[in-house]
């Protein structure tokens, strides 16, 4: 249920970062708080789910060899400075069955692991389905963190968006905190500013506001009578409170600089996605290393996405492309520049992570992150939910998981058994995570 | 002629040559040879000090009040002094009367000969938020009419006729009607077809659209109820912006109930429109219910509906600290850090909107040549309409070129936009009305004075149109105006406002009561209640004759399907609110309505005390001093066979108590035919209810009553419950003391609704005028 209701004071004040509200993310500060004793041992854990969509050109993304000395083929290639750091995970594929057509079945059962309910919305194929059955990996992690006082933080989870259309169906939800609850990620870069660390520019207009207010209270009160000019004295003091708020505020926020140096707004249209997308993940690392949440997610378009990627010279839409078949040369090759570019962004979030130092920890808080690259379909024309293409850039030490390598499953492998691993690898020992039956075998290994 | 009567004339001549004397001596000189001066001295002053000023120790409060000499003589004859009251009466309490009346009593002699002015008061909570709302709507040319003759919404149905290629192309039939409330249950089956048309599938989608009306101010919570996909869009023409109420994804076929709630101001009517489809589905069905503020949930009522499209209209989601009623109406005569963080919040949200809004408010485009004029046009007319007056050139400078010059080079007009309304709504100007004019007396004073107390907002074009042209001068230009005011549905918020603080309705919010003994009533119920008020209220009111005796004298209520078989009737055959005889149960207006029956008692029984003092102040208008200590009444202190009656006759007895239970019993008890929940009983304890009772009124009036209908009677016909009813019903709509418009306002108010036959409309209006005249203060007459 949504509820438009009035805003209490305190959240006008925490819009403009200000006062007592200012003190949850404070106290989520480097410095501040002190690390917890589970911490303290390994250190903080984080994980971010990146999303494509439309499937991938196998041909041009899986290595030919397994192992560490593989070759990256044309769309990892953005990733290759980071290859000691990554591991591309083969054959494991989204299982689940059901009601919904591949791409509803691809986004909403990836991250839940569970089927569909029958429902009234009707895909390219297969039987009408409506929301998940289940919660998601990521929220999943969530609970299980903010369970913790230790690894509690102000968010527990962020949902970070580009370009994602503004509908709520199957095809654009893949973050669900329970059966029929998606999470609609956000996808303006100012909204998310704002959730993060309130109207920045709305303080330099309050101050313009009390300035010009005590000029007009003092214009008025000489031509009152004494008797009047009683209401409007005690407004002009309740101004000077609130300007003298927020000369502490200022001293205050040059001590500890949360805000990052963003301009986040931009006009979210299609040919602004490299920008907004560049804005979305600086914003997501600043947020992390603040500490307001260890999951995130970063969503690119949805399921079924019809991005006209211009910036890469590609007209068409990217949904339409790749239904083509092989044998369009020109399609593929548009295909591989979508997904070269989509690698080359994930490039970029890691390249942000490993330059920043883990705050009141060790190493880069790359070190302390596994970042999680997917997509709803293994292949745009075949729709196949196999050999869904997974790959996981990351710490070694905060997973245990051994990177730097090409690691083949066993043909067909439940997509369920990683989410297995990767909680389990997080210190949450869960032993089933979605359907049920897709879990025999239980996580699989990964060290 | 006899002594007392030469007395008495030369009293009177003294008395109204003392009050209407420029100086002030000579009225105390005067007052010092009063007869009453002497009698005063020997039997009142030991307990009531030299000028009335009471003593804390005895409990004595100040002799000071509002009632007439007439009324004063009534009381003294009947209760001073205390326990010999039989000391002073006749002539002598007459004369005593005339005396503390013109020596400190009446608020002249306590004023002197300073009058009593308005205070300067700022903008309520109610009154921001419907200022800044109607201030964007100026520009979208909105209107507020409140009569429409369509009811209902608008269907427009399209029809998946045949499976062209694949499974969401279709050929399709299309067509329109207008619904009168959705509710459907199509089963298997699919919507009833115009002749004509035919189709071979179930699968059709249908998008309802249409305004509805929102009476009251508050949050709204509105529900879809359905087996397969629909979304609901209140307040908000573009759909591609997330939906109020979201259930377009199905989970099965199965019914379920998606909802959402949402803010609005009362007095307006918003835009609305309901999408719905159905696809594989086995069945269909669709069903829009809502729950207004202190409403049932229910199916959204055609009454409310209007298939008429409708502006958007902005409301600030900002909540107000309460408003100072410590007058006994709420005014703005404080402020706070709560408050004033309220309105800077509420001026960002404007400002927000402004700048997502501002091609469509300025009337222009994003590539259009004259954009940037457009914009400071508006910028401009929004500054004045804010101020509520033409602005000469140095606050076009403040108000309008500064905030707008752009602060860094290459700056979007948009965030000069926020600046020019931040700095609008938080000025002095806009937050204390009176305070933007020179004088009071220009034209552009009197159409602020009159939207405020019409319609708790701004001028609207037409007032404004009135005050260019100089064209608000006499009272019957004004009249004419606040008549014309009366046909926008905020004359209606603001009605309904008064009938909420003059039957506490705002104090009541929530009735309980024990659960054994009214297992029925629970808050479904208490909404029932107060919505068959708000019929009622709404019926007598905007009815053609808007009669104040009929709000005291009506014989029926309005039931629905659960409140009827409480009450003893049977549901009416079509559901809903139907009209119902009560008269031979002697049901008289408000004052037997169960909803105030319920709330002026325990939770497990009557309390004659409260029904009793409601009916003493807010519809006689007999005036009651407050208790001399707090007491409280505790049914276990009774012997259990005692009714009711007994027990408060019982605790009332003293003296002391009785100087206002005199007055406050007679009326409570005439109601105890009237249960804690407000039904009919005719025995208590075994015993038949007695109501029957003498009320003596100060004037000594000796009113025999039998029950309700005697005190409904005697309201309606009585100089002093007129009295009342004018005086509550100006503070609530001027917002200052009744006294500052002049000592005879009053009267002529009163007079002139007598004279109207009671009209209440008719009496808002000429109250709106009067608020809005000249305030220097007449002179009493003699």
């Amino acid at each position: 249920m949504k509820t438009t209701y009035p805003t209490q004071r305190r959240d006008f004040l925490k819009q403009l970062g200000l006062s007592a509200a200012a003190f949850p993310f404070l106290a989520g500060l480097p410095g501040i708080r002190s690390l917890g004793a589970a911490e303290a041992q390994g250190g903080r854990k984080r994980v971010i789910f990146m999303f494509s969509p439309n499937g991938t050109i196998p041909w041009e993304f899986w290595p030919e060899t397994e192992g560490s000395d593989c070759e990256y083929k044309r769309i990892l290639k953005p990733l290759e400075p980071w290859r000691e750091r990554t591991m591309i995970l083969n054959n494991v594929c989204n299982q689940v069955r059901g009601d919904g057509d591949s791409h509803m079945r691809g986004m909403s059962c990836l991250l839940t692991g569970t089927e569909l309910f029958p429902g009234n919305i009707q895909g390219g194929g297969g039987s009408p389905a409506g929301w998940a059955k289940g919660i998601s990996i990521d929220q999943e992690l969530r609970n299980f963190f903010q369970s913790s006082s230790d690894t509690e933080t102000r968010f527990g989870s962020l949902e970070f968006g580009v370009a994602v259309p503004n509908r709520a169906d199957p095809w654009t939800r893949m973050s669900y905190t329970g059966p029929n609850q998606p999470v609609a990620p956000i996808d303006d870069p100012r909204r998310m500013m704002e959730k993060l660390y309130g109207k920045v520019e709305d303080r330099e207009n309050l101050v313009g506001i009390v300035d010009s207010v005590r000029e007009d209270l003092r214009r008025i009160s000489s031509r009152l009578a004494s008797e009047d000019r009683r209401l409007l004295d005690e407004h002009l003091e309740l101004v000077h409170e609130l300007e003298q708020e927020l000369a502490r505020e200022k001293a205050q926020g040059e001590l500890v600089h949360p805000v990052p140096d963003i301009d986040p707004r931009i006009e979210l249209v299609n040919d602004n996605t490299p920008r907004i997308s560049r804005i979305q993940i600086d914003l997501l690392v600043n947020a992390l290393a603040n500490d307001m949440s260890r999951v995130a997610s970063l969503q690119y378009m949805r399921s079924v996405g019809q991005a006209r990627m211009n910036w890469l010279g590609v007209e068409e839409g990217h949904h339409s492309l790749s239904h083509e078949p092989d044998d369009n040369e020109d399609a593929v090759e548009k295909l591989n520049k979508i997904n070269e570019w989509f690698c080359g962004e994930l490039a970029y979030l890691v390249e942000r992570l490993a330059g920043t130092p883990e705050p009141g920890g060790e190493g880069s808080m790359l070190d302390h992150t596994t970042v999680i690259w997917l997509n709803e379909l293994g292949k745009g024309n075949s729709h196949t939910l196999n050999d869904i293409p997974f790959i996981l850039v990351g710490g070694e030490k905060a997973t245990g998981f051994r990177m730097n390598r090409h690691l083949k499953m066993p043909e067909k492998t439940a997509h369920n058994r990683l989410w297995l691993a990767l909680a389990h690898s997080m210190g949450h020992h869960i032993e089933n995570f979605g359907t049920e039956k897709f879990c025999e075998g239980g996580p699989i290994d990964l060290g | 002629m006899t002594r007392s009567h030469i007395l008495r004339a030369l009293v009177a001549t003294i008395a109204s040559a003392a009050v209407s004397s420029a100086l002030p001596g000579a009225m105390a000189l005067n007052l010092e040879k009063h007869p009453g001066k002497a009698i005063y001295a020997k039997l009142c002053l030991e307990c009531h000090g030299k000028s009335g000023e009471g003593d804390d120790d005895l409990g004595v409060d100040p002799l000071q009040g509002t009632r007439s000499i007439d009324s004063l003589a009534g009381r003294i004859e009947r209760t001073m002094p205390e326990d010999h009251a039989e000391d002073c009466v006749g002539e002598e309490a007459r004369l005593v009367a005339e005396y503390i009346y013109h020596a400190f009593y009446s608020p002249a002699a306590r004023g002197g000969d300073a009058p009593v002015s308005p205070d300067l008061t700022r903008l309520t909570g109610p009154q921001i938020h419907s200022s800044v709302s109607d201030l964007f709507a100026g520009f979208r040319r909105a209107d507020f009419p409140q009569a429409f003759e369509e009811r209902g919404l608008k269907g427009h149905y399209t029809l998946n006729n045949r499976a062209k290629a694949g499974n969401n192309d279709f050929q399709t039939e299309k067509f329109e009607r207008e619904d009168p409330r959705i509710a459907f249950d199509y089963g298997a089956g699919i919507p009833e077809l115009p002749e004509g048309l035919e189709t071979e599938l179930p699968q059709f989608n249908i998008n309802w659209s249409g305004s509805f009306y929102a009476r009251d101010t508050g949050v709204y919570e509105f529900t879809i109820r359905t087996r397969n996909g629909a979304r609901l869009f209140v307040n908000e023409h573009d759909t591609s912006k997330p939906a109020l109420v979201d259930g377009w994804v199905a989970a099965g076929n199965e019914v379920r109930e998606e909802k959402g709630s949402i803010h609005l101001l009362g007095g307006r009517h918003y835009p609305l429109k309901l999408e719905f489809f159905k696809h594989q589905e086995e069945k269909a069905l669709v069903e829009l219910h809502w729950k207004p503020p202190h409403g049932s949930r229910e199916i959204m009522p055609t009454e409310v509906l209007s298939p008429r499209w409708r502006h958007l209209t902005f409301v600030g989601a900002t909540e107000f600290p309460a408003d100072d009623r410590s007058d006994g109406y709420e005014r703005g005569t404080s402020v706070s850090r709560l408050w004033l963080d309220a309105v800077t919040s509420l001026a960002f949200e404007a400002a927000d909107y402004a700048k997502d809004n501002l091609d469509s408010l300025a009337r222009t485009k994003a590539d259009a040549e004259d954009r940037s004029e457009k914009i400071r046009t508006f910028a401009a007319e929004f500054a004045e309409r804010a101020q509520r007056r033409p602005l000469d050139e140095e606050a076009r400078r403040r108000f309008v070129d500064e905030p707008l010059a752009p602060r860094s080079e290459g700056e979007d007009p948009e965030e000069g936009i926020r600046r020019v309304v931040l700095r609008s709504l938080t000025s002095p100007g806009f937050l204390y009305p009176a305070t933007a004019f020179e004088s009071l007396e220009t034209p552009w004073a009197r159409a602020t004075k009159l939207a405020l107390a019409m319609w708790d907002s701004l001028p609207d074009e037409r007032l404004r149109e009135a005050a260019a042209k100089d064209a608000l001068g006499d009272e019957a230009q004004l009249l004419a105006q606040s008549r014309r005011m009366l046909g926008d549905a905020r004359a209606r918020l603001k009605l309904a406002g008064f009938f909420e603080h003059w039957l506490q309705l705002d104090e009541k919010s929530e009735i309980a009561k024990d659960s054994e003994r009214f297992p029925e009533f629970d808050e479904t119920l208490v909404r029932d209640l107060r919505t068959s008020l708000t019929l009622f209220l709404d019926e007598v009111v905007w009815g053609e004759s808007s009669d104040y005796r009929e709000l005291l004298l009506a014989d029926y209520l309005y039931l629905n399907e659960r409140l009827a078989p409480l009450f003893g009737r049977k549901a009416g055959a079509g559901g809903g609110f139907e009209r119902v005889s009560f008269a031979e149960e002697k049901r008289t207006g408000v004052i037997t309505h169960p909803y105030l029956l319920s709330a002026l008692s325990y939770h497990d029984n009557t309390s004659p005390i409260h029904r009793g003092v409601f009916l003493a102040r807010n519809i006689a208008g007999l005036p009651l001093r407050p208790p001399p200590e707090a007491t409280e009444f505790i049914d276990s202190h009774f012997s259990p066979d005692l009714t009711m009656r007994e027990k408060v006759t019982e605790m009332t007895k003293a003296a002391a108590c009785m100087a206002c239970h005199a007055t406050i019993n007679p009326l409570g008890f005439s109601l105890e035919h009237y249960d804690a929940i407000g039904r009919w009983r005719d025995d208590e304890k075994g015993q038949p209810v007695e109501t029957r009772s003498v009320l003596e009124t100060d004037k000594g009036d000796r009113i025999e009553i039998e029950g309700p209908r005697e005190v409904a009677s005697y309201a309606a016909d009585s100089p002093e419950a007129h009295a009342v009813f004018v005086q509550h019903l100006f503070h609530h709509v001027a917002k200052q003391p009744l006294l500052a418009y002049g000592a005879d306002t009053a009267r002529e108010l009163e007079n002139a609704f007598r004279e109207g036959g009671f009209h209440i409309r008719d009496l808002f209006a000429r109250i709106g005028a009067i608020a809005a005249r000249p305030q220097s203060p007449t002179p009493p007459s003699s």
